[in-house]
């Protein structure tokens, strides 16, 4: 059943650079609409399938598609941000090749097939039962969303691509030995027969995801490529792309949990300071789009620091990341409306006022910034998940209390902050444009959808799947054999 | 086997008659190397090595198409060079003789000093280059044997001092032949200035034989001294990766760029030598060796070729820079992937991890290639190579299960 | 009843709606301009369902489903505050949006304020009626939110009139006045401080008990569990949340620059919702916490004693600040912190006095909106009527304004707690609360009760008289014919005789007739001679000439706007300017400094070939005999 659900993207994306633009897009964006209605079936149902694939050689195993809660979870923030993003990449990308200078009928082809093919890896990624199938969408993911910067980036598109390949591969790689050593020790890479990952293999895979997820020192990469990208390609890579890290630290853990355990204190540390380090960085960016990237770096820090909180914790990083995606895809989108409207305006010391001229784009981002502070959206969740998950792991320690409460007042306070800078304050003298429909209502379904997260039935769906899929993969660790 | 031995037979008569054809008429000479080929593979059509039989036969004949784009001096008689290596390449698989593999070892390498000559488009043949390349083939030559000869010796009479010389000579013998660092000094002055099209048979077919020779020899002569020296084999490895990616990085000809990827993609495959004993990853080790040793034909036959026609096909030529580069789920990832898991497995994981940081090196200047040689779709020999390549390259979308197998059909007697 | 409490909430958003919507899409169109009527009937249907809660609803808990699997479901409490305090709430709301319908006709941006003005209303009426403290702080977060959108709602900063402060003037690197965004910014950017505590506190309850309803966790239980410490900081950072809600010290700089936004907003702000709502929250907590039982749990002694410390400085401090303030709404905005102290401290005396002390400070509460709104609401006509934020206006303007004029002299008798007014009442209990506790806690809270009273019964006349008599000339009225605008105002003042009634009659169920007992007390009259003979000072000296230096200084609220607009930035940028140091060298490292130097170690290597073959085999051969030596030697 699953299989064939996931198929539909795949074989879209062979066969949407055959149609038109305009049937290709709304192609793309029904069958991940599709697989998203699915995902919300399987999180209400409790669904919890394995369909077998492939069997490989000894050390690595099974292939299987692994459809648990968790799986469905990061499912749903990929295909309805996927799906939207696939509708904006309409209008701007025909700004876009409009601004290259290339033909669009052709362009827009290839474009859509990367695109398809970055979103559909990323489907398949949160599916996969094995760690090596695990390795090898990542690395297609990587491959289709670097071809996008080389092809269309901004900038230096071709350097920052190359300089976006290098870091992410390693990434990969890393985690790549990690996973062999891990083959090598259980003689299998399939989820549900690894018995235990050694404590070389854990650091390799925490190292290389750090790298990709990002935390501090690693992250140097993330504000080129996330700014440098062409926006709808921004719009999976900040929300979906980099949140896998955290996706594979967490199958890790399902699995074997004792590295995070042992080494809480230091990873929670680690956590708090790349957050609170890439916050206050927001408030020194003057490109919109590298303020937005910097922000990601800030976000993926509660993620690291939810890892150490116990099972609230884990599911924090679920809440997280669903959040962080629907916000950061609403807001990079946005960036984008403002770039596509204004011949490439992205400094923000050029802009101000700009509710005046694009009111439903200032709107919008609005409500990623909500997302992101954990206003009236499904963040909301997420933080009071981390919150129970500290006390329940640290008591009342005050220091790690205080940690985090500031780690959270910087995100609310960066987010209100840019969104001074760039929608209030004295208008900065543009014409008022249309914007595109297609510039904005994907925004505001994404948007919506995030604030229904938050009252039934949709919050009843979602975190009584995730309490269920992480307690029960706690217990029998799911993917795992059981100790 | 004895229909292996026949239709060898037939074979070679045709190469003979190819040759000999070519004074009269290319075209025959052309169709009767490739109908050499097409025997070699039909007769090993129910062997357990088929597989490996057809990817060989489908990069010789690449590679004697590559030779047909231009007219050299010794048009005609080039094809069935080729497809006499090509023939060489597919039929070691199934011996075990040492002294068959030391003479297919040689009848591999010789003809390319021929190769390396020629010149097209009436240009002076390339003197100068070939008389490095052939010194140093020469070199290697008699390294690799003695050294051959001394494992053989040293295995009956249980000298170990004498095997430890004997490998070290057969590793060297081996780098000098492939061109792995620090013996590699060849590679880039032959690699810029030779013509392209011989290159893309010097840097692609010919590789896989002193491989292939090198792990049968070492296999059969294996002596418990040998997990000592397995370190020697990693210094080598580690050293050429280095030296290939590093250097690949500042040079300007596409050539030359080409050259430095050799040696570092040597020094991936001649990494996999490092765990010859261990036996549980041995297939593993050997199937990434070989499967890369595969990736670099193809790759570097399309290159060579498009060098050649200053360009070819945009997509193609960046489907195989990223095979090298090695992302999934083209075949330059599973070459890399196995010979890393069986890296991780035997317990080197310092040379995983430099492996990888290699691969990362790499990633600029492949890229470079790439952007060098994307020009615009045009019908033709040099597009057609480069399209088989990239198929070829695709056919591992579904994980190559059928390639371990194969390697272990590859050491099934010894 | 489901469908109910779900109208409750959802009436205002669902029909704000269209005007958001409609507005994007044909910005000051006519038909746009008629949709706030929609808008102001779905706070009439919150108002109704409100007013019917509080006839008909018999006390107690009802419970939505929501979370069950996490024990956290929308509950709702019908109780003695949350009845009057939702009815209140919904009527001053429905009332302002009456008022509102008029003075926003001509707003360029009608979508956006009345989207936010019902979502305020609705996640007000959302803290009142939560007893769960998750659904709580949906609503909490949305007050925050709202408050927001509306400060900054003169998002273009283009209107003399939507400031505060004197436009250009400095002090030192202050600059003393504000710009709507910035009021935004300064609102939100407080409460997110302040809430993030909470919300931890929140979590940190539940991580505790498994259980959010208000009224069902075991407080005591769970002090004794904590300890002392663990008490203290718990409801600390819980506090967080109400204390910048409700801008107490230091965090009250929020609340003056919060008049940027339309006055409606103010007057709403400041009555019913947001500020009212943190008061509001710690008396609901403090209801059911019991404190006056928990003497016996370590900790609670501490934390009531620090409220109320708190809660009466702020009042004090609120006081002198208005005393100084010659801007119309920010004089009023600092009569509210006065406020909202007093009802701190008064609601932490319960520790001591027990839950009566509670119920007064409640009914201050209520006086208090009713007053307040009023208050704002005049005070907005006076804006539109005389182009200034300023206080300004004579008898001349006080005959024009009749109605205005009249109830702002209720409103300001009301509440400065001139017998025998309602607030004199009210504030008559709340002197006997405080000189009860003079045994244990000394007499400080008292005496900053009294000087408090004193000096808000004087800024009150000071309000009157400058805006309606003493104040200078106005140069231009524009008085229109506005109806709907005094209709408001007269309504929300009337209400305050109808607590008079309540309190006079007795019949009310937990005020009975102790407030009349109080007020009957000596010592209370003894102050409201006292607040009297001040009120009638002030009226007819509204200012002192000799005393300007120390006006201004209070007006400057004593440089308080320095830790927002200078201090708390200043480190910041500092933190952000080291920070972003480290992540250049760390990215001139990585992207710069490395591959430059794999570069020359490339270089390096394509240095050998120099194209000799000679060379090449020297190195070569050289290479073969060092690796034959060392094996023969090394391995062997």
């Amino acid at each position: 059943m699953i299989l064939e659900f996931l198929l539909i993207p795949l074989i879209v994306t062979f066969l949407a650079p055959l149609m038109r633009p305009k049937l290709s897009t709304v192609v793309s964006a029904i069958s991940f609409l599709i697989p998203f209605f699915y995902v919300i079936y399987g999180l209400a149902e409790n669904i919890v399938v394995k369909q077998h694939v492939i069997s490989l050689v000894k050390p690595i195993g099974e292939f299987y598609i692994l459809g648990d809660q968790i799986s469905f979870s990061f499912a749903l923030a990929i295909c309805l941000v996927s799906a939207m993003v696939a509708l904006y990449s309409l209008p701007y990308m025909a700004h876009r090749f409009d601004e290259m200078g290339r033909e669009f009928e052709s362009e827009y082809r290839k474009y859509i097939f990367f695109y398809d093919l970055y979103a559909t890896s990323m489907l398949w990624l949160v599916f996969s039962g094995n760690f090596i199938m695990l390795y090898i969408f990542l690395e297609i993911s990587l491959l289709a969303s670097f071809l996008l910067i080389y092809m269309y980036g901004y900038g230096d598109r071709r350097k920052v691509a190359t300089l976006y390949f290098i870091w992410t591969h390693i990434a990969g790689m890393l985690a790549l030995i990690g996973f062999l050593l891990v083959a090598s020790n259980n003689g299998s890479l399939a989820f549900n027969s690894i018995a235990k990952i050694g404590f070389t293999a854990w650091l390799l895979i925490f190292l290389g995801m750090i790298v990709k997820l990002p935390g501090l020192g690693p992250h140097v990469w993330l504000p080129w490529a996330h700014a440098e990208a062409p926006t709808p390609v921004s719009a999976l890579l900040s929300p979906l792309t980099v949140g896998l890290g955290a996706y594979v630290i967490l199958r890790a853990y399902l699995i074997s949990p004792w590295f995070i355990k042992k080494y809480m204190m230091p990873i929670f540390i680690y956590g708090v300071i790349s957050s609170v380090y890439a916050g206050f960085m927001v408030f020194r960016q003057n490109d919109y789009k590298r303020l937005l990237a910097f922000s990601t770096i800030s976000q993926m820090g509660y993620c690291l620091i939810a890892f150490c909180l116990g099972t609230y914790g884990i599911m924090a990083v679920i809440i997280q990341y669903i959040s962080h995606a629907f916000g950061k895809a609403i807001l990079f989108m946005t960036a984008g409306g403002i770039i596509a409207n204004y011949h490439g305006l992205r400094d923000i010391t050029k802009m101000g006022g700009m509710h005046e001229y694009v009111p439903t784009i200032s709107n919008a981002a609005l409500i990623g910034f909500m997302n992101l502070g954990g206003i009236l959206t499904v963040g909301m969740f997420g933080e009071f998940f981390i919150l129970k998950g500290l006390v329940d792991t640290f008591g009342f320690d005050i220091s790690t209390i205080l940690a985090v409460v500031f780690v959270f007042i910087i995100s609310g306070l960066y987010s209100f902050y840019t969104f001074k800078r760039i929608y209030c304050g004295k208008p900065a003298g543009y014409e008022k444009v249309k914007v595109n429909r297609l510039l904005d209502t994907p925004l505001f379904v994404i948007g919506v959808i995030s604030i229904l997260f938050i009252f039934p039935p949709l919050a009843n769906i979602l975190l009584n799947a995730v309490k269920t899929g992480v307690i029960k993969a706690a217990i029998l660790t799911i993917g795992g054999v059981a100790p | 086997m004895m229909v292996l031995l026949l239709s060898a037979l037939v074979s070679l008569i045709l190469i003979v008659f190819g040759a000999v054809c070519s004074l009269k008429d290319l075209r025959l000479s052309l169709a009767a190397s490739i109908l050499a080929l097409i025997i070699v593979l039909v007769s090993s059509i129910t062997t357990q090595l088929f597989p490996y039989v057809l990817l060989v036969v489908a990069i010789g004949i690449l590679t004697v198409f590559s030779m047909s784009i231009r007219e050299n001096q010794i048009s005609g008689v080039d094809y069935s060079l080729v497809a006499l290596i090509a023939l060489i390449t597919a039929y070691i698989a199934y011996t075990n003789d040492i002294s068959f593999i030391l003479a297919a070892f040689v009848i591999a390498s010789v003809p390319t000093y021929a190769l390396v000559f020629v010149s097209t488009d009436g240009a002076k043949p390339h003197v100068d280059v070939a008389l490095k390349y052939i010194v140093f083939m020469v070199l290697a030559t008699v390294l690799f044997i003695i050294g051959t000869l001394f494992l053989a010796y040293s295995n009956s009479s249980g000298n170990t001092m004498l095997y430890t010389l004997g490998f070290v000579m057969l590793i060297l013998g081996l780098g000098m032949e492939v061109g792995c660092a620090p013996m590699h000094e060849w590679v880039p002055d032959v690699f810029s200035a030779a013509d392209p099209l011989p290159l893309s048979v010097v840097a692609s077919i010919t590789k896989i034989v002193p491989f292939v020779a090198a792990y049968k020899i070492i296999l059969l002569t294996a002596l418990p001294q040998l997990s000592k020296l397995t370190i020697f084999v990693a210094f080598i490895a580690v050293i050429s990766m280095f030296t290939g990616n590093i250097g690949a990085l500042t040079a300007k000809e596409t050539g030359r760029i080409l050259a430095y990827s050799t040696v570092a993609n040597m020094g991936y495959v001649i990494a996999t030598l490092a765990i010859v004993t261990s036996k549980n990853y041995l297939y593993l080790a050997f199937a990434g060796a070989l499967l890369q040793l595969i990736v670099n034909a193809f790759g570097k036959a399309s290159f060579f070729a498009s060098i050649k026609t200053n360009g070819c096909s945009r997509p193609l030529m960046y489907l195989l820079a990223l095979s090298f580069i090695g992302l999934p789920p083209l075949m330059g990832f599973w070459s890399k992937f196995f010979i890393l898991t069986s890296l991780v497995g035997a317990g080197l994981i310092w040379l995983a991890f430099l492996l990888i940081v290699n691969s990362a090196i790499s990633i600029p200047y492949y890229l470079r290639i790439a952007r060098n040689l994307a020009g615009e779709t045009f019908p033709g020999k040099v597009t057609a190579i480069a399209l088989i390549s990239s198929v070829a390259m695709l056919i591992t979308v579904l994980p190559p299960n059928w390639f371990v197998s194969l390697a272990k059909a590859f050491f099934g007697g010894v | 009843m489901n469908w109910e409490l779900i109208f409750l909430f959802i009436s205002p958003v669902l029909c704000s709606l269209p005007i958001a919507f409609f507005w994007v899409k044909e910005p000051g169109s006519e038909r746009a301009r008629k949709l706030p009527l929609l808008s102001v009937f779905g706070l009439f249907i919150s108002f109704v369902i409100a007013i019917h809660i509080l006839l008909k609803y018999p006390d107690g808990t009802y419970t939505i489903p929501w979370l069950p699997e996490y024990n956290i479901n929308f509950v709702f409490i019908f109780d003695y505050l949350s009845k009057y305090m939702g009815a209140l709430t919904a009527f001053i709301a429905f009332m302002i949006g009456i008022y509102g319908l008029e003075y926003m006709k001509h707003d360029y941006r009608l979508g956006w304020y009345w989207f936010f003005f019902n979502m305020f209303t609705a996640s007000m009426l959302l803290v009142v009626y939560s007893d769960n403290l998750l659904m709580l702080l949906i609503g909490w977060e949305g007050l925050g939110l709202a408050s927001w959108g509306l400060i900054g709602h003169w998002f273009r900063d283009d209107d003399e009139l939507a400031y505060v402060g004197i436009i250009g003037r400095k002090i030192g690197p202050l600059k003393m006045y504000w710009p709507p965004s910035y009021g935004g910014w300064r609102a939100i950017s407080t409460i997110r401080v302040g809430d993030m505590p909470m919300f931890f506190a929140v979590a940190a309850i539940y991580a505790l008990t498994g259980n959010l309803n208000i009224s069902q966790i075991h407080w005591g239980m769970l002090f004794s569990k904590i300890g002392a410490a663990g008490t203290v900081f718990l409801m600390l950072c819980f506090l967080m949340g109400p204390f910048t809600k409700s801008a107490q010290l230091p965090f009250s700089e929020w609340l003056m620059t919060a008049m940027t936004g339309p006055t409606t907003v103010s007057a709403l702000l400041h009555s019913a919702t947001m500020v009212a709502a943190g008061t509001y929250l710690f008396i609901r907590m403090s209801w059911y916490i019991h404190p006056w039982a928990l003497h016996s749990v370590p900790g609670v002694a501490v934390l009531y004693f620090f409220v109320m410390l708190l809660g009466l400085i702020s009042a004090f401090y609120g006081a002198l600040v208005a005393i100084g303030c010659l801007e119309r709404k920010v004089l009023l905005a600092a009569s509210t912190m006065s406020s909202l102290g007093l009802m701190f401290g008064c609601a932490a005396a319960s520790y001591w006095f027990g839950k009566l002390a509670l119920v007064i400070a409640f009914w201050y509460l209520l006086t208090h909106a009713f007053a307040k709104a009023t208050l704002f609401l005049v005070a907005g006509h006076l804006i539109h009527a005389t182009h200034t934020r300023f206080c300004c206006g004579d008898l001349s303007l006080a005959k024009k304004m009749k109605t205005g004029l009249v109830a702002t002299i209720i409103a300001t008798v009301a509440l400065g707690g001139l017998p025998p007014l309602t607030a004199y009442w009210v504030k008559a209990g709340m002197d006997g609360v405080m000189h009860h506790l003079v045994e244990m806690v000394g007499s400080t809270p008292l005496y900053l009760l009294i000087l408090t009273s004193l000096l808000y019964s004087a800024f009150l006349a000071k309000f009157l008289s400058l805006n309606f008599w003493k104040g200078c000339k106005c140069s231009s009225l524009h008085l229109h014919e506005e109806r709907l605008m005094p209709f408001a105002y007269a309504c929300v003042v009337s209400m305050v005789f109808l607590l008079l009634y309540k309190i006079l009659s007795g019949t009310d169920p937990l005020v009975e007739k102790h407030l009349l007992e109080f007020g009957l007390e000596k010592d209370s009259l003894m102050v409201g001679l006292g607040v009297t003979a001040t009120y009638l000072f002030a009226l007819v000296v509204p200012r002192i000439s000799v005393l300007s230096p120390i006006g201004t200084f209070l007006g400057d609220r004593m440089y308080l706007p320095a830790l927002n607009d200078f201090i708390v930035p200043s480190i910041g940028w500092a933190i952000s300017k080291l920070i972003e140091y480290t992540h250049k060298a760390i990215d001139w490292f990585c992207h710069f400094g490395l591959p430059d130097f794999m570069l020359s170690i490339s270089r390096r290597i394509r240095s050998i070939q120099v194209g000799y073959l000679r060379v090449y085999m020297k190195i070569a051969l050289a290479f073969v005999m060092l690796t034959i030596f060392v094996s023969m030697m090394g391995w062997l």
